[in-house]
C-alpha cells in the first residue's frame, strides 16, 4: 500500500521538494530491526499512542475546563464546577474525562514496563546511554505534568496534594521559600496557583512531543537493542527484519490489544477503587480541612515512600531527589560488558528484585502508615539504592555466560 | 521469503485491516466532534418571560432569548397602517420563503401582514439575516429624522449598519439589501393578556 503510493505524480512532488523518499526508506521500509525482539518491545509504541490520545483529549477538554478557585453561587469553586458539568452535560465529556485521567495511569503503566524492558535486557548500556537519559527527563516531565494535572479538578486531593509537594520544595534550603512562591504564586495553593499549573500542564506534553522525538532520533541512529543483548550486523537479513511493515504490524496489534483493556477500564472501572482517581478528589476543594487519609496517585507512590522512610525531613526530601537523579547515572554504574540480563546470572537476580522493590514501595506509599510498614518501606528504600551502588562492584565478581554469535 | 508471499491473500488483509482501522478511526472521531457541539445545559436553556406591556406606544425593547437579542417593539396603529404600500418593494411580502420566518399562528393574510399574535406587539429575533448584526431601529418615516442613511422613499424600519439592510415595520426586508430573508420569528405565545413566554 505503501509502495503503491510512493509511485505516484502527488508522491513525486511531494519527495523533490522535501526528500520524503529518503526518510520514509531510512526510517520505516528499509529501517532494520532485530528479528528476535520479543513483545517487550512494544511498549514503546504503546506509550506513543497514550501520549496522542492524552493530547487529544486534553485539546478537547480544555474547550470546558475553567481554571478558576473562585466560588460559585452553589458553594464549590468555578474549576470544579466545569469538570462536573464536563462530566455531566458536554456530549461525551465523561468519556473524554476518563479516557484522559485513566490515560495518565495507563501512560504510567505502560512508560514503568518500557523502563523495566529497558533495564533487564539493558538498552540503557553503550551506545545507547544518552536513549535512556532522554527517557528519565521523559519520566520527569511527565511526573510533573501528571503533578500539575491532578490540581486542576480542585478537589480536596487536587488541593492537598498540591499543598504536599510544593511545600516539599519550600523544605529547600535557602531558596526554599522563593521556589514555594515561584509555584504557588501566592503564601499557600489558591487561585493562581490553578490558573500557572493549568498554563504548564499544556505545555509539558508539547515539551514531551520535542523529547520522544528526540528519544526516537537517537534510537534510530544507534539502532534497537534486542533480548539477547547482542550487537548485530544491521545489514545482514539474518539478524534483521524491515521496521515496515513487520514491526509497525506487531506494534499495531499490540497497541489494538492494549487499546481494548484502556477503554475497558474507561467504560467499566475508571476509579479503579481508587487507584486511577481518587475517591477524595469529588469533594472539593477545603482549605481548612485536610482529608483522612491523604497519598498520592499510584504512580508517584513508589518515590512518596522513600521521602517518608527518612525521619530528617530534608533527608528524605534529598533522598526522594537522588531516587530520581540516580537514574541519569544509571548508565555509567553498571559498567559489564553483557547487556542482558539472560546471559547475567547475579544482575538478573538482582534486577527482578528491584521490580518487585519498586512495586513494594509502591504499596508502602499507597497504604496508611503503620510501624511494620515503615520498616518494610524503609528496607525497600535501602535496596532501592544499593541496587544502583551493587552495580558498581557487580562486574568483578560476575561469571557472565557466554553470548551467542547471532540469532 | 519474497518468493513465497501470496499477493491476493496479503492485499485482502490490508484491505480488511485498513478498511477496519478507518471504521475505528471514523467512530474514534464521533466522541471528540461530538463534544464540541451544545452541551445539555446549553440546550435546556430556559425559555424567557416578558411583560409587553411595559413597552410604550412606538418603543423598541431588546432582552435576550437562549443567548441572542430580541426585538419587542409596540407598534402604534398609525405605524400599522405603514405596513401597506409597499409590498413591491419587499422580496418576500408573506413571509413564506423559509421555515424560520413563519409561524403556524400566521394563519390570515392580516397576520402575514403584521407578523404578530397581537398585531401591536411585533416580536423577532434581533440579528439581520445577512450576517447576523442586530439592525438599528429607525421607526419614523421619511428622511427627517434619518438624513440620507435611509432611502428617500423610506416607510420606517430597521437599518443594518453592517452592510445597509433595510426592513419594514414588520421587520419585512426591503429590495436592494444583502439580506435574504425576514428577520426570524421564534416560537412564543402569550401566557396572559400582556406577558409573553419566549422559547
Amino acid at each position: 500500500m505503501l509502495e503503491s503510493m510512493m509511485k505516484t505524480k502527488l508522491f513525486a512532488w511531494v519527495d523533490r521538494r522535501t526528500g520524503a523518499e529518503a526518510i520514509i526508506k531510512s526510517q520505516l521500509t528499509e529501517y532494520p530491526a532485530p528479528k528476535n525482539l520479543n513483545w517487550m518491545w512494544v511498549f514503546g509504541a504503546i506509550a506513543m499512542t497514550v501520549l496522542v490520545l492524552q493530547i487529544v483529549t486534553g485539546i478537547f477538554l480544555a474547550m470546558y475546563y475553567k481554571p478558576s478557585a473562585m466560588e460559585t453561587l452553589g458553594g464549590f469553586s468555578v474549576a470544579f464546577d466545569s469538570v462536573e458539568r464536563i462530566m455531566r452535560d458536554v456530549n461525551f465529556g465523561w468519556l473524554l474525562r476518563y479516557t484522559h485521567a485513566v490515560g495518565a495511569s495507563m501512560f504510567f503503566l505502560v512508560v514503568y514496563i518500557h523502563m523495566g524492558r529497558g533495564m533487564y535486557y539493558g538498552s540503557y548500556k553503550e551506545p545507547r546511554e544518552l536513549i535512556w537519559i532522554m527517557g528519565v527527563v521523559i519520566l520527569l516531565i511527565m511526573q510533573g505534568a501528571a503533578f500539575f494535572g491532578y490540581l486542576l479538578p480542585w478537589g480536596q486531593m487536587s488541593f492537598w496534594g498540591a499543598t504536599v509537594i510544593t511545600n516539599l520544595f519550600g523544605a529547600i534550603p535557602v531558596l526554599g521559600d522563593l521556589i514555594g512562591q515561584l509555584l504557588m504564586g501566592g503564601f499557600s495553593v489558591g487561585d493562581p496557583t490553578l490558573n500557572r499549573f493549568f498554563s504548564l500542564h499544556y505545555l509539558f506534553p508539547l515539551l514531551l512531543v520535542a523529547i520522544v522525538a528526540g528519544h526516537i532520533h537517537a534510537l534510530h541512529t544507534v539502532h534497537s537493542n534486542n533480548p539477547d543483548g547482542i550487537d548485530l550486523d544491521q545489514s545482514d537479513p539474518n539478524n534483521v527484519v524491515m521496521f515496515h511493515p513487520y514491526v509497525t504490524m506487531k506494534d499495531a496489534f499490540a497497541v489494538s490489544l492494549f487499546m481494548m483493556l484502556y477503554m475497558y477500564i474507561v467504560f467499566f472501572n475508571p476509579q479503579m477503587g481508587g487507584y486511577f482517581i481518587e475517591v477524595d478528589n469529588y469533594v472539593p476543594a477545603n482549605n481548612l480541612q485536610t482529608p483522612a487519609h491523604i497519598a498520592p496517585v499510584w504512580y508517584l507512590t513508589p518515590w512518596y515512600t522513600i521521602l517518608r522512610s527518612f525521619e530528617v525531613k530534608l533527608v528524605g526530601i534529598a533522598a526522594m531527589g537522588a531516587s530520581l537523579a540516580i537514574l541519569f547515572v544509571f548508565p555509567f554504574l553498571d559498567r559489564s560488558k553483557v547487556r542482558s540480563a539472560r546471559y547475567r546470572p547475579m544482575y538478573r537476580g538482582m534486577v527482578i528484585l528491584f521490580f518487585i522493590d519498586v512495586i513494594v514501595l509502591g504499596y508502602c506509599g499507597h497504604t496508611a502508615t503503620t510501624e511494620t510498614l515503615k520498616v518494610v518501606g524503609q528496607i525497600a528504600t535501602f535496596y532501592y539504592f544499593a541496587f544502583f551502588i551493587g552495580l558498581l562492584f557487580l562486574p568483578k565478581i560476575e561469571k557472565t555466560k557466554p553470548l551467542p554469535e547471532g540469532v | 521469503m519474497t518468493e513465497q508471499t501470496d499477493h491476493s491473500r496479503r492485499n485482502f488483509l490490508y484491505v480488511a485491516a485498513g478498511g477496519l482501522g478507518a471504521v475505528a478511526g471514523g467512530a474514534a472521531a464521533i466522541p471528540f466532534l461530538g463534544s464540541m457541539l451544545p452541551a445539555a445545559d446549553t440546550l435546556a436553556a430556559a425559555t424567557t418571560e416578558f411583560d409587553v406591556s411595559t413597552v410604550v406606544e412606538g418603543q423598541l425593547v431588546v432582552i435576550v432569548w437562549q443567548g441572542k437579542p430580541v426585538f419587542i417593539t409596540n407598534r402604534s396603529d398609525e405605524m400599522l397602517t405603514r405596513l401597506d404600500g409597499h409590498d413591491d418593494n419587499l422580496k418576500d411580502v408573506n413571509s413564506e420563503a423559509i421555515e424560520a420566518v413563519q409561524a403556524e399562528w400566521m394563519d390570515t393574510p392580516e397576520k402575514r401582514k403584521t407578523r404578530s399574535i397581537n398585531p401591536r406587539y411585533l416580536v423577532v429575533v434581533a440579528s439581520c439575516t445577512h450576517l447576523g448584526c442586530i439592525p438599528l431601529y429607525k421607526p419614523s418615516a421619511g428622511r427627517a429624522e434619518w438624513g440620507d442613511s435611509v432611502p428617500s422613499d423610506w416607510v420606517g424600519g430597521w437599518h443594518c449598519p453592517c452592510h445597509g439592510s433595510f426592513y419594514d415595520l414588520s421587520a419585512r426586508v426591503i429590495n436592494g439589501s444583502p439580506a435574504p430573508h425576514n428577520l426570524h420569528v421564534m416560537p412564543y405565545k402569550f401566557i396572559s393578556d400582556s406577558v409573553v413566554l419566549i422559547g
